[in-house]
């Protein structure tokens, strides 16, 4: 086993308990953000590009967009009532 | 250690069901789903890697060359793409949630008396 | 029961499975030893029977082309689910329109965020729709080019704002244009019966590889599947922006 890829999944392991441990969750978005960038270069260590190209638009550009929206709306109806 | 990987995904997939477990939103409950079908990609991809292997792109190089398994890759990068729409639809379950019940504590929504 | 009470039982619970956690992995192959035939066999036989270079792309739409059917489904029901769920509380009679709320607090937009959405947009379209076409020669399909498109178009209501943005990504285009792909799915998975195949059965001419029409029925499929990806996601992304102009201002 390559030293690239045990790196990485040491990185994603920590990642991976930061995005639990953060409690708040536009914070956690942004962990979430890391946490895909961390696993999609693992997959890109594990000679798997494809699957690497989801994972980055899916795991920096969409998720982090419907939490933030989804937790505007959330505020903003929180704040209405 | 070369067992390594695999507990590197029971890792994730145990600290995600914590974080499930314990959650007191659900927005964040939501984002904890995300690091458990995150472990379950890892576990896939590390089954099918071999040492010293490449890519399953044989565009610049003969088909005789060592490849990893395709299989896998295309069973990942389906669940990648459909998990995200998934995901969306529980966020807009918890919209809804909030717009009818006004709140999105699971504690305090225990099932209506009435 | 209580909170505390559900940690402590979570954990207790971890502690006694995680013996039979790690006997159950260590009988997996050891990492990096992949003995299984089927990977293999793929990859020898790519090119020869199929013309195609990028087996992954092979193995979504050609040898197990109907587990992709499903999973395209599985995206269209929660596109469904959530435009149900989101657009039928608002009403439909006026869904084409931007939602405007009076009197809004308005942060202004930064021009650097501006200026990047507008420069980028178009770049990131090209190498999306380069992405989608190139699947069987080079790393790409329609779930990977179909989502780097969806980021092209947020570039572009990044650089625009959201009621100019509306007049592109038109709510009605976007849903006949998944349908449209989930249909070119469904149906040209027909086309090998007429010919007396099974479906789904590759049987067009398979042309010359490492061109974009090589591997018979792939290329068709794959155009359709880019289409529903990247218009669902946009439908997506579509309701959740227009909730947050729903609540709050006119009372709903």
């Amino acid at each position: 086993m390559t030293l690239v890829i045990a790196g990485l999944l040491a990185i994603l392991s920590i990642t991976g308990l930061g995005v639990v441990l953060t409690r708040d969750p536009r914070r956690q978005t942004l962990a979430m953000a890391a946490n895909g960038l961390v696993l999609s270069a693992l997959f890109l260590a594990l000679q798997a590009p494809d699957v690497a190209f989801s994972e980055i638009v899916i795991g920096s550009a969409a998720l982090p967009l419907f939490f933030f929206v989804a937790l505007s709306s959330l505020r903003a109806d929180r704040e209405h009532k | 250690m070369s067992i390594f990987p695999y507990l590197a995904a029971a890792w994730l997939f145990l600290i995600g069901l914590y974080g499930v477990v314990t959650s007191r939103d659900y927005v964040y409950l939501i984002g904890c789903l995300t690091v458990i079908q995150s472990a379950t990609y890892v576990l896939l991809l590390a089954v099918g890697y071999k040492l010293g292997a490449g890519a399953p792109i044989f565009a610049d190089h003969p088909p005789g060359t060592p490849a990893v398994d395709p299989v896998v890759q295309a069973l990942v990068l389906t669940d990648i793409v459909v998990g995200a729409a998934v995901t969306a639809l529980l966020l807009s379950l918890a919209l809804q949630l909030q717009k009818h019940r006004g709140t999105i504590d699971p504690d305090e929504l225990k099932p209506t008396q009435d | 029961m209580s909170r505390h009470i559900r940690s402590v039982a979570f954990v207790v619970m971890a502690l006694i499975l995680v013996p039979f956690i790690v006997a159950g992995l260590s009988g997996l192959p050891a990492f990096g030893n992949y003995p299984g035939p089927y990977g293999d066999i793929i990859n020898a036989i790519g090119t020869p029977v199929r013309h195609i270079t990028n087996m992954v792309t092979g193995v979504n739409y050609d040898f197990r082309g109907l587990d992709t059917l499903g999973e395209e489904f599985i995206l269209f029901a929660s596109v469904t689910g959530i435009v149900m769920l989101l657009r039928g509380a608002r009403g439909e009679a006026k869904s084409a329109d931007a939602l405007r709320i009076e009197h809004r607090r308005r942060e202004g937009r930064s021009e650097a965020v501006m200026g990047a959405g507008r420069l980028l947009a178009p770049i990131t379209l090209l190498y999306g729709i380069y992405v989608v076409l190139h699947a069987q020669i080079t790393p790409g399909g329609g779930f990977q080019g179909g989502v780097i498109v969806f980021g092209a178009v947020l570039l572009a209501y990044l650089g625009e704002g959201y009621s100019v943005w509306r007049h592109v990504a038109h709510s009605t285009v976007l849903d006949l244009t998944e349908a449209l792909g989930a249909g070119i799915y469904v149906i040209g998975g027909l086309i090998p019966m007429f010919f007396g195949a099974r479906y789904l059965q590759n049987i067009l001419p398979l042309g010359e590889t490492k061109t974009i029409t090589s591997g018979g029925l792939i290329p068709i499929i794959n155009f359709g599947v880019g289409l529903a990806v990247a218009a669902g996601f946009l439908s997506i992304a579509l309701e959740l922006l227009e909730e947050t102009r729903a609540t709050g201002g006119d009372g709903s």
